[in-house]
């Protein structure tokens, strides 16, 4: 199901995986969060191999109504909820920016956790 | 002296960190509405400033608890206070920073300048560490800057802490004016790294205590000074205002920021006054012939290193020249209040809007229909969140509400279909008030007056039981036609009496870019000696094919 908005030429639909792209770049650059994360292990090998730009992100949409489910991968050390919490705003903020529609939800799933080093 | 200077700053203990932390706090604390101020991205807990200031908060008072500690006790506490009262992005990188700089310190009991280096190279690397993709222009290239100026320092032989931080500070000022060549947005909405100058505040507040210079000193100059930039702050017109002037100088003296507030507020309007390094920018609008009266004053202040003066009058009237949907920017939009936007067909009328309150003004109307991406530019460029579109004119409405739905900010559209009704509705504007509010308070407002036009016929017609000859002067009220002759005194006084006029206490007559101010005060005239009860009041429309738009209340 394809989000869109009807213009007196016509009508423009966005895909589940244009948004996907979008909301995967704002999440990559938001701090803390340091990979992406498969929902399950069998997309998480595919995608290791494709290098898939929407890795980690599931897009619903309904009419109107847009839902993104994001997996990530966190820094350990950094306060998660709050690392969390910035990315469903850069997420919500970036998306609606470029398609300009509103984001009825963003779900964060933190799947792990990164240890770079030893404290 | 000078041996028990260089003796005290030789190494950073325990007591040293602690000092530092708290007048980091501090300072940070009396300059966070600056780093507030910087913020790019409407999100809406993207106060950086605040972010910050609650993450040193947690730090500090993580410290309250250990009242004496080694240095590595101290540094500890301040990573966990820090990581546990993070908030926001840059909360969390500066929690980062404070965790690479406790780890590097481990559990020693003093460190010196070397150890300071290593510390804050240590930083640099967790906090880089915390992101797939680090993003330059912010405030990790401001930790990366600030690392490598620590380690050139060491390498210059430097030994005492104190030159140390001073070299710190200054590599961190230079590296946020540096920050809108990295990262083009903030070079477009004129501002430096948020994040970045919170960690300057931070490196300088510990400079300040060093120094012993006060750190709760409330900085009237809300506005640094990269975001007042020379160029950008002569782009403000204000119509009625005759003459810009800005004026940069270095102070003889501590500034009385209020008390030069003060001064300035005699002499005119628009005063926005921003600080860098000891220099101050003032800016102000002055009526004509008074253009050397700020200067005058700034002299007796303190060495004035450059001035601009600018003709606002010449400004506006090149605007007009090139009148093509131009808007005109003003200073009422407030992060965190209501922002009107209002189209408005003739200059006379934009500066209505704007002396109204409108913080934006698109022209268009009739005849010139502003674009959907002319509202939608003007929406983008507020830095309010929560704007009313006053469209003015029906034919305008789809494309405001076409606007209102392609932007990701909180836009309503007020159902105005005329001046005057917009007129009525920006009377019934009150910024303190939510978006809800207002729109219903102006909606409500439009019924308050009537539409009176008159202008020329463009072809024949017969409509509404009227019969008009191209080239005829015409009149219309609430976008009928009622009346039509040859000649525009009479059509005005016909088309006053078809409203009622007997019955109203007020007729505001904008006159048109086509009549003379001579012309339309005699055809006013004619007006008060037909109805001498009535007010009637003469504004400069300046829109193009109206002889006249009424208001009629």
């Amino acid at each position: 199901m394809t989000a869109g908005q009807a213009t007196n030429l016509g009508t423009i639909s966005i895909s589940p995986r244009a948004i996907a792209t979008i909301a995967c770049q704002a999440a990559t650059q938001s701090y803390g969060v340091v990979g992406m994360a498969a929902k399950n292990l069998i997309n998480g090998l595919a995608n290791a191999l494709a290098a898939d730009p929407t890795h980690g992100v599931v897009v619903r949409s309904e009419r109107d109504r847009i839902e993104i489910d994001i997996y990530i991968v966190v820094e350990y050390g950094t306060r998660i909820a709050t690392v969390a919490h910035s990315v469903a705003n850069a997420v919500k903020y970036q998306v609606e920016r470029a398609i300009g529609m509103s984001v009825a939800s963003v779900d964060v799933h933190v799947q792990d956790l990164r240890i770079s080093d030893t404290d | 002296m000078q041996q028990r200077l260089s003796a005290r700053y030789a190494s950073l203990d325990g007591n040293a960190l602690r000092q530092g932390v708290e007048a980091a706090y501090t300072w940070l604390k009396t300059n966070h509405k600056v780093v507030n101020n910087l913020n790019v991205f409407p999100v809406p807990d993207g106060d950086t400033g605040t972010n910050m200031m609650l993450t040193m908060q947690a730090a500090w008072e993580e410290i309250q608890a250990h009242e004496e500690g080694s240095l590595g006790t101290i540094a500890k506490a301040v990573a966990h206070g820090a990581l546990m009262g993070a908030r926001g992005n840059s909360g969390v990188i500066l929690s980062q920073l404070w965790r690479g700089f406790a780890r590097a310190i481990d559990d020693k009991d003093e460190i010196g300048v070397d150890g300071v280096v290593e510390a804050l190279a240590e930083a640099r690397d967790t906090a880089y560490k915390g992101v797939v993709r680090p993003v330059e222009g912010t405030i990790l290239t401001v930790s990366k800057d600030v690392s490598q100026a620590a380690s050139d320092a060491l390498t210059a032989g430097v030994t005492s802490t104190l030159e140390l931080l001073e070299r710190v500070v200054d590599a961190a000022e230079a590296s946020v004016a540096n920050t809108p060549e990295l990262l083009p947005i903030l070079k477009q909405a004129g501002v430096v790294d948020s994040g970045g100058m919170g960690l300057f505040f931070i490196l300088e507040g510990m400079l300040r205590s060093a120094y012993g210079l006060p750190l709760d000193q409330t900085e009237q100059a809300t506005h640094p000074l990269p975001s007042l930039d020379f160029e950008s702050a002569q782009d403000s017109v204000e119509p009625g205002q005759d003459w810009e002037v800005i004026v940069d100088f270095r102070p003889n003296s501590e500034m009385d920021v209020s008390d030069f507030y003060q001064h300035l507020e005699a002499m005119g309007t628009s005063i926005q006054v921003g600080e860098w390094d000891g220099l101050y920018r003032m800016h102000i609008h002055v009526p004509d012939d008074t253009q050397y009266v700020p200067i005058d004053y700034i002299r007796g202040l303190g060495t004035i290193s450059k001035v601009a003066i600018e003709n606002l009058m010449e400004q506006v009237e090149h605007e007009v020249g090139s009148s093509d949907g131009i808007e005109i920017h003003t200073e009422n939009a407030v992060p965190g209040s209501v922002a009107v936007v209002a189209v408005a067909p003739g200059p006379g009328l934009a500066r209505v809007f704007t002396s109204l309150g409108a913080a934006a003004v698109i022209e268009g109307g009739q005849t010139m229909n502003p674009s959907t991406k002319q509202i939608l530019s003007a929406i983008d460029r507020l830095a309010s969140e929560d704007i009313l579109i006053l469209p003015n004119n029906k034919n305008i409405f789809m494309a405001a509400n076409q606007a209102a739905e392609l932007t990701v900010k909180h836009v309503e559209v007020v159902p105005a279909r005329s001046v005057p009704q917009g007129v009525s509705a920006m009377l019934r504007l009150d910024r303190e008030n939510d978006l809800e509010t207002n729109l219903g308070q102006m909606s409500d407002a439009l019924g308050d007056s009537r539409t009176g036009e008159i202008t020329v016929a463009t072809r024949s017609v017969e409509l509404d039981g009227v019969n008009a000859e191209e080239g005829q002067v015409i009149g219309l009220l609430e976008g009928e036609l009622v009346v039509c002759g040859n000649e525009l005194g009479p059509m005005l006084l016909a088309l006053l009496e078809t409203a009622d006029v007997e019955q109203a206490e007020l007729v505001t007559l904008y006159h048109g870019k086509d009549l003379s101010p001579q012309e339309a005060n005699a055809l006013a005239d004619l007006v008060r000696e037909r109805w001498p009860e009535l007010e009637v009041e003469l504004v400069d429309g300046g829109q193009p094919h109206y002889w006249f738009i009424l208001s009629i209340e």
